[in-house]
Order: C-alpha cells, then sequence, then structure tokens
C-alpha cells in the first residue's frame, strides 16, 4: 500500500464513441480434455515470450492453523518435481536467458517466466513436471519455512505500512478468509505439517484448477499443440470445494492500534466493498481515482495541500472475488495526529456524498483509469498477466474487455450514491499507528 | 535557426521477422548545447521523454545538503502560466504523467505522454524544465515534503541500511551525501537556495533530452528545437567533477540501532569502478554468477542451503567518477553474525576462484536472454539511451551487448573479480538492527563495532570511517 507510482499513457481515448477501446488485447483460447484452460495473445514486436500459470488459489482457500500455505506452496514449486531435481527449475531457465518468479494473492498463486521464443518447449515441460510430480519432501519443506518465515518479518513484522495492513484485515473481518495476510501468521508457519502440505498440493495444483497464458513471439496453434504435449497427460483431479466468503453485517465503527517504532503516525482506514463481478466496482474504481490519484485528487488537495495534516496519501479498491476492503492511507505531516487525518478524510468523503462530481473531473478520473489500463500492457509479461488475472478473478478474460465501457458509464448519481452506500461513517474500519520512540516514549 | 550537429546513426538495418532489433537512434546538438537523442518506437501509441541535468547532490553546496533535491521536487510545482495546482490538473487530465528527482551526479525529469498529445505533453515539460515558478509557498511546501521523507525513510530497514552504507563508505566525499540531505541542513534551505541552484545548473548545455515513442526523428527534433531552442546557455554550467572517492583499507562496522527489529539487514562493501570503466561488462557477468540472478552463489548460500534469509544479492554500484561494489542480505536477529561471515565468505571465495565453465554460460546466457526483455517499455529504452550519453559510452553499445557478452571467458571475469570486488577484509560493513543484541557477538567476531541511532547515520561527519 506504499504510494504507488503511476507512470500514465493513453491509447485511443474514446472521448465521444463508446465502441472505442484504449485496449484491445486478441487472445484465442482452448480448454485440454483436463480442463487446462489455455490462452494465447499473439505478439511478434521482439522474439521473446512470456509464460504465466495461475492456480485458482491463494490464502482466500486457506482454513485457520493453516494460514500461509499457499504462499509457502509458492516457494516449494521450484524446488524440483520427477523429471526436474532440485535447483534444476531456476539453473533451466536462467541458463537458456529466461527469468522466473511468482507470487500471491488472497486469490490466486502465479508463476511466470519471461525468455527468449526458443526456450518455450522447455519451460512448458518444465512448469507440466512440477505441476503433475512436484517433490513435497521434508528437507524442502524444512528449508522454505524458515525462507517464508524471513520474507513475513521482512513485509510485516518490521515494516509499519505491513503491520497496520494485517491489524485492518483482522479488525475488518469475522469469518471471511481475507482476514488474515497472504504471509499467514508465524504460529502457523512454525506448525504447517508435511501431511498437510500434500493435501493442499493435491487439492489445488491439479490441470483443472490452472490456466497457462502466454503471451509474445508464439502462434496460437503451436501453443496449444505444445499445451496438449507437456499438459495434457496430467490427470484432471476433483474440484476443489467452494470457499465462503460471507461476512456478518458490520454494526458500526471498528478500531485498532499498531503501536510500533515510527518518525510518523499514520492512520489507514477501510470500508468493505464488492466482489470483483459486482456493478458498483466500476464506480468505486472511479472513487479511487477521484479520492487518491495524482496531485490534483481530492485527498491530495485538502488533506496536503489545503489543511497540510499529511505528507501523503493513497486509496487502493482491490479487484477481488469476495468483497475486500476499499482503503485509504495517510501518513502525517510533522506534528499532526491520526484524529486530524481521519476527520479531513471524512470531510472530503461527505462532500462527495453530497454534491456531484463536476464533468470534467469525472472524465480525468475515467482517463487515468485508461491509461494505467493500457500501462500495464507494456510489456508482454504485463500482458500475460492481465489476461490470466481476468480468467481467474473475474472468472472470464473477456472481463477485461468491458471494464473500459464499465467505467464510462459512470456518472455523477453513481459516485455520490455509492459514496453513500459503502463508505459511510458506521461502516469504517480504522487503524492508526501510535509511534513508539526506542524505549517506550511516546514522540 | 538550423541545427549546427546533426548526426544520424542508423543502427538497424532492416529487421528479419521475430529478430531482436534496436529502432535507429538520431542524435542532434542544438546550438544552444541541448543533446538530444530520439528513437522511433510504435509498439505503444507513447511518448516518453527524459531529460537529464548534469549536477545532482555532488553539486550540493557544503552546509546545502539536499537543494538538488529540493529544487527538482519544486519544479512541478507550478511553471509558465501554471500555478502548482493547474500544472497537475493539465498533466493529469491527459493522463501523463511528470515527474522530477536529483541523484548524486545528475537529476532527470522524466514524463510519458499518449502520442496524440505529444505537442500538448511537450509544451508542459519545456514549462516546468525552463520555466519553473518556485514560489515561496510552494518551495516551503517541497522542503516540509522532503523533510517528511526523511523521516519516513527512518521506518523502512533496509532503505536505512542503504542510506547508512552510502555515508560510511564514501565518507566526506560527496558521495556520502544522502541525496534528500539532512534534516539540519534541508530545514534552512529557501527559495533563493532552489533558484541559485537552478540558475546555476539547468541550462541546455548540461542537459541530454531522451525520445523514445510513437513520433518520427524529423517531428521530434523540430518540436524540441521550437519548445527549446530559446532556453540559454551559460558557459559556467558544466560541473567541475571533483577525484573519485577512495577505498577504505581495513574492515570497519557500523551497527545502526533499531531496537524494536527483529531481522537485520546487512550491507558490505566497497569503493569500485565507475560506469565507463572497461572492466563494467566483464565486472557484470562477474556479478551474475555471485549475486545477480536468482541462481547466484550468494542466493545459493544463504538461502537455499541455510533458509538464513529471503533475498540475498551483490551489485556494482557505478557512477560517473567512481562507484561501489556491495553485497545486501537480511536475517533474523539471532543468526546475524552466521550471515554476515557466510556472505563475506562467499564474495571472498567468489574473487579469488574463475567461475566454473557451466555457471559462467548460465550467467552469459541470461544475461543475453534477458536484454530484449529489459529494452521492451518506451521507458527502460530511454532510459538506457539516456545513460550511454551521461556516461560517454559508445553509440554502439546496445547493439554490441550481446556480442560482447558472448565474448567474455572465465579468465577475464576472474581477473576483473580480483581487481573490482573487495577483500573481505578491506571492507565497510553495516549492520542496522537491535543493538542491544547485536553488539556482543559483533565485536567478538569482528573487533571494533561503533554504534549509532539510525536517526544520524546520515551525517559522514560523525562516522568515523
Amino acid at each position: 500500500m506504499p504510494r504507488r507510482r503511476r507512470l500514465l499513457i493513453l491509447a485511443a481515448l474514446a472521448l465521444a464513441a463508446e465502441t472505442a477501446r484504449a485496449v484491445d488485447l486478441p487472445v484465442s483460447d482452448r480448454t485440454l480434455a483436463n480442463g487446462l484452460r489455455v490462452l494465447v495473445h499473439e505478439d511478434h514486436s521482439a522474439p521473446v515470450v512470456s509464460s504465466y500459470v495461475f492456480y485458482r488459489s491463494g490464502s482466500r482457500n486457506e482454513t485457520n492453523g493453516q494460514t500461509g500455505i499457499a504462499h509457502l506452496f509458492e516457494h516449494m514449486m521450484f524446488n524440483g518435481g520427477k523429471k526436474y531435481g532440485p535447483g534444476m527449475f531456476d539453473d533451466l531457465i536462467e541458463g537458456n536467458g529466461g527469468s522466473t518468479n511468482g507470487f500471491t494473492t488472497k486469490d490466486l498463486t502465479a508463476y511466470l517466466n519471461n525468455f527468449p521464443r526458443e526456450a518455450l518447449p522447455l519451460v512448458l515441460d518444465l512448469e507440466s513436471d512440477r505441476m503433475a510430480n512436484l517433490a513435497i519432501t521434508k528437507s524442502n519443506l524444512e528449508q522454505e519455512r524458515g525462507i517464508v518465515m524471513e520474507e513475513r518479518r521482512l513485509r510485516i513484522d518490521n515494516q509499519v505500512v505491513g503491520a497496520m495492513t494485517e491489524e485492518l484485515s483482522l479488525a475488518a473481518f469475522v469469518r471471511s478468509p481475507y482476514r488474515w495476510n497472504t504471509c499467514g501468521f508465524m504460529e502457523d508457519l512454525e506448525r504447517i505439517t508435511l501431511d498437510q502440505a500434500r493435501a493442499y498440493f493435491r487439492t489445488y495444483y491439479a490441470p483443472n484448477n490452472a490456466v497457462l497464458v502466454l503471451a509474445g513471439d508464439v502462434a496460437p496453434d503451436a501453443a496449444f499443440a505444445l499445451a496438449e504435449r507437456y499438459f495434457g497427460r496430467i490427470p484432471r483431479r476433483p474440484p476443489p470445494a467452494p470457499v465462503d466468503g460471507r461476512e456478518p453485517p458490520q454494526e458500526g465503527p471498528r478500531r485498532a492500534v499498531v503501536h510500533k517504532a515510527a518518525e510518523l503516525p499514520a492512520i489507514l482506514m477501510g470500508w468493505r466493498g464488492v466482489r470483483v463481478a459486482d456493478e458498483d466496482r466500476a464506480v468505486l474504481d472511479v472513487l479511487e481515482r477521484l479520492l487518491g490519484d495524482g496531485d490534483s485528487s481530492r485527498l491530495e488537495l485538502d488533506l496536503v495541500r489545503e489543511h497540510e495534516v499529511a505528507t501523503e496519501t493513497s486509496v487502493d479498491n482491490s479487484w477481488t472475488i469476495d468483497p475486500e476492503l476499499f482503503t485509504i492511507y495517510a501518513q502525517a505531516a510533522p506534528g499532526k495526529t491520526p484524529e486530524a487525518l481521519e476527520a479531513r478524510i471524512e470531510a472530503v468523503l461527505r462532500d462527495l456524498a453530497e454534491k456531484p462530481v463536476p464533468p470534467d473531473e469525472l472524465a480525468k478520473a475515467k482517463t487515468r483509469l485508461r491509461a494505467d489500463l493500457v500501462r500495464s500492457l507494456k510489456t508482454v509479461s504485463g500482458k500475460a498477466n492481465r489476461i490470466g488475472f481476468a480468467e481467474v478473478v473475474f472468472g472470464d478474460y473477456h472481463a477485461f474487455g468491458r471494464v473500459e465501457s464499465e467505467w464510462e458509464k459512470v456518472g455523477p448519481e453513481d459516485v455520490r450514491r455509492v459514496v453513500g452506500k459503502y463508505l459511510g461513517p458506521e461502516q469504517k474500519t480504522v487503524v492508526t499507528l501510535d509511534p513508539v520512540r526506542p524505549g517506550g516514549s511516546k514522540p | 535557426m538550423t541545427a549546427v550537429l546533426a548526426l544520424l546513426l542508423a543502427l538497424a538495418g532492416p529487421a528479419a521477422a521475430g529478430e531482436f532489433r534496436l529502432p535507429p537512434v538520431t542524435r542532434v546538438t542544438l546550438e544552444n548545447g541541448l543533446r538530444l537523442v530520439v528513437a522511433e518506437q510504435r509498439e505503444v501509441p507513447l511518448v516518453e521523454m527524459q531529460l537529464v541535468v548534469g549536477a545532482g547532490s555532488a553539486q550540493d553546496p557544503p552546509g546545502d545538503e539536499g537543494v538538488a533535491a529540493l529544487t527538482a521536487r519544486a519544479l512541478t510545482r507550478g511553471a509558465g502560466a501554471r500555478s502548482a495546482v493547474e500544472l497537475a490538473r493539465a498533466i493529469e487530465s491527459l493522463g501523463g504523467e511528470v515527474s522530477a528527482g536529483a541523484g548524486t551526479d545528475g537529476t532527470i525529469i522524466g514524463a510519458e505522454f499518449l502520442a496524440e498529445d505529444f505537442a500538448r505533453g511537450l509544451g508542459l515539460v519545456r514549462d516546468v524544465v525552463v520555466e519553473p515558478r518556485f514560489e515561496k509557498d510552494e518551495v516551503r511546501r517541497a522542503r516540509d515534503d522532503q523533510v517528511s521523507t526523511i523521516l519516513a525513510t527512518l521506518e523502512q530497514p533496509s532503505a536505512v541500511a542503504d542510506k547508512c552504507f552510502g555515508a560510511f563508505l564514501y565518507g566526506n566525499h560527496p558521495y556520502g551525501r544522502p541525496t534528500d540531505g539532512r534534516i539540519a541542513t534541508v530545514r534552512d534551505l529557501g527559495r533563493g537556495d532552489v533558484r541559485d541552484f537552478y540558475e546555476r545548473w539547468y541550462r541546455p548545455n548540461n542537459t541530454i533530452m531522451v525520445l523514445v515513442g510513437a513520433v518520427s526523428p524529423d517531428e521530434a527534433v523540430a518540436a524540441v528545437r521550437q519548445a527549446f531552442g530559446a532556453w540559454k546557455a551559460h558557459p559556467d554550467a558544466l560541473p567541475v567533477r571533483v577525484p573519485p572517492p577512495a577505498p577504505v583499507t581495513a574492515r570497519r562496522v557500523l551497527l545502526v540501532d533499531k531496537p524494536d527489529a527483529t531481522q537485520t539487514q546487512i550491507r558490505f562493501g566497497n569503493v569500485s569502478l565507475k560506469r565507463s570503466d572497461p572492466d563494467y561488462l566483464v565486472a557484470s557477468v562477474g556479478n551474475t554468477i555471485l549475486g545477480g540472478g536468482f541462481t547466484s552463489r550468494l542466493i545459493e548460500e544463504l538461502r537455499i542451503k541455510r533458509s538464513l534469509t529471503y533475498g540475498a544479492w551483490s551489485m556494482f554500484n557505478a557512477r560517473l567518477l567512481g562507484g561501489d561494489f556491495r553485497v545486501g542480505t537480511f536475517t533474523k536477529s539471532p543468526t546475524t553474525v552466521e550471515t554476515l561471515r557466510l556472505a563475506l565468505s562467499v564474495e571472498g571465495d567468489f574473487r579469488t576462484t574463475p567461475p566454473d565453465a557451466k555457471g559462467l554460460d548460465k550467467a552469459k546466457a541470461y544475461l543475453r536472454g534477458q536484454f530484449p526483455l529489459r529494452l521492451e517499455s518506451p521507458e527502460a529504452l530511454a532510459a538506457r539511451l539516456a545513460e550511454l550519453e551521461f556516461h560517454g559510452l559508445p553509440q554502439d553499445e546496445l547493439t554490441t551487448y550481446e556480442s560482447r557478452v558472448r565474448a567474455v571467458g572465465a579468465a577475464d571475469v576472474a581477473a576483473v573479480a580480483a581487481r573490482r570486488m573487495p577483500a573481505p577484509g578491506e571492507v565497510a560493513i553495516v549492520v542496522v538492527g537491535k543493538a542491544a543484541e547485536l553488539k556482543a557477538p559483533l565485536e567478538e567476531a569482528f573487533g571494533a563495532v561503533s554504534t549509532v541511532p539510525a536517526a544520524e547515520c546520515d551525517d559522514p561527519s560523525r562516522l568515523a570511517r
């Protein structure tokens, strides 16, 4: 949640005609007999290919006592299968000019490789080997356990905003698996067993729970043939149990305080938003930009410029399968308090709930959304990522082609309605950072 | 008036299908000395502009540390006919972005606009670079922002480690200054300091401008000449560069206290080559084996074999006058000494043992394979072209890259590693963590350790080097 640097760009802006879209991302798709989805985008501008394998499981699919197992698996997946032993995955990818990585979110786990096109058969062989036959051994588990615990110390325990983000979800959600962080709790990471790891792999790392995306210098027919050759024999498995992400209603505001060594107080506020497929998501996207995108956004003008209570602000509306939080973060200017930040944030929201947004301001927010969409497609890796994300989180990659027209339809009245419906003072959860100086004293 | 010098370099022949080709690069120097570099790239309908002004924190006057950074921060807060808010609205309504930030030897102004907005975008960039307003209240805001940034950095252990390492290694050399300055120096800066810095250094004869994107070179050159042609040169604008930094000659350990930390950040290294050094390419191949990719020796020993860390890396931080080689990692507090010892020995072994053929081939294949991927976006290509120009590198640096990597042999790597990577007994070591737990074990392992609070490590004069 730290401030995101936005390099903004924009293609063919649809000012009047709703049909013209900034994004045109043609995709060929096929589903193998074992259920593996294969999506291909051709781009011959350079002799490179990007591959992503998305598994439809993230921390959302975890249960109490096993939090962090999805992310632990992201690490386990680099330790060898049957044909390719320990260490060979990274060695072969890099030795053939490629780079490789993985990431875990609340909704999914993804594995990506960016490489010269000649390496495509090798990459698919490696990916299918670990999907079919990952080596899950005592020594692999112990090795990665230590590393993910170190990663948690890095991202949550020794990072102020990371710690605040964890507290916010824990306070805002009661029974949804979105309440815990993808890093998981240290107490769970210490205890995950080999049997639990094997069961997790059997349940979620199946071809019918995965999406393979290829973007770059590759023809769809050749890609489908290669996918069939390397993944076709992996057996389908029973589908995982659906996740129940329902939450009891929130009655009134909730608060939590993080006590950590820090120089400046800060506030992180969250309101339960909507799932990605909800029709109000596009309105919340626009609100995210109206409030927090750029030096001429509402929060920057009010908190940073006019009242000088904050040094920086940021706003996030996540695109997630179940309803996640719409969040606002602000770091206090020296000498200012979290209470002052909260009062100004509330005032800005109240204003949006009461007065219609001027047309040019609304247009600016939409322009910025479209610009970021195009920006995410500058590289073949960015394209493959977006296609797979849409397939897994929206449930259909075609949804990606519809987001622009969804934004276009948002009017001033929608903004007013949605602020009132989701971002009211009774629906908020507030985490404040109470800076503690060395020795326990306050600044 | 017309161009004094126009240099057209047709680097690319007709591209065979699926072959990686860089776009042709056009280089023109305007009469006022502005060096313009243009590459046409039409994959995305964007134009990326990057200007490099040849002055950064190394040009901060003593006592005014942070003024280069403050000048860059204030640059985009009102320019030409527009106030700060009007300028932000104009840029953001186009979906564009303009940003400015100072480094050590230079200041970069970056901008990106839709190709169809090229003329309007260029006009806004021109206002920012040639006609910044530097209104008193805006400079004050920029200064407050800079102070807050310095404070906020203290909350990020990794950033603290990098900053303290720079101060500890380079000492009183200009490279030892934190780019943002120190709170004590920034607080006293005002509009006059910013104006002076700007007037002195922001001149066309001290500036490189790179344009990459969906615009033809002819159109780009004409538009830039129109926008920047009247910008006045000044003979004093070219910085007199100071001598390169001196290396440390013995092992020195600095412990930076973060009493609440449960994880320790570690950095060590010494002064090494500058970017234009002929050893740079071989050094980068060697660095890839030691600590560059994900199969590096450091990752293998620290992460994979022992689970001591999530990350470990090494790098040549090669700058204009000199630079450093550094190793970085982090670990939980109790394994600090073990991790540091091991990282030192991995680095020490590497510089005394030639790499095996397999490791070398893998590193070379990795660098060559990633080369096109690292130039894929317009801003990445623009940054590389600006780097060539700024460091005075050969103009065929990019087109010959792959063949030069291919030619690197094990003996080359061994010789350069021995020369350019420090012996483990001659390094500056910075450890950021809980001093109460770390001081005794560090002293037992490495001898004398000086300890400072995190907030004080940005002042080189207070760090016994």
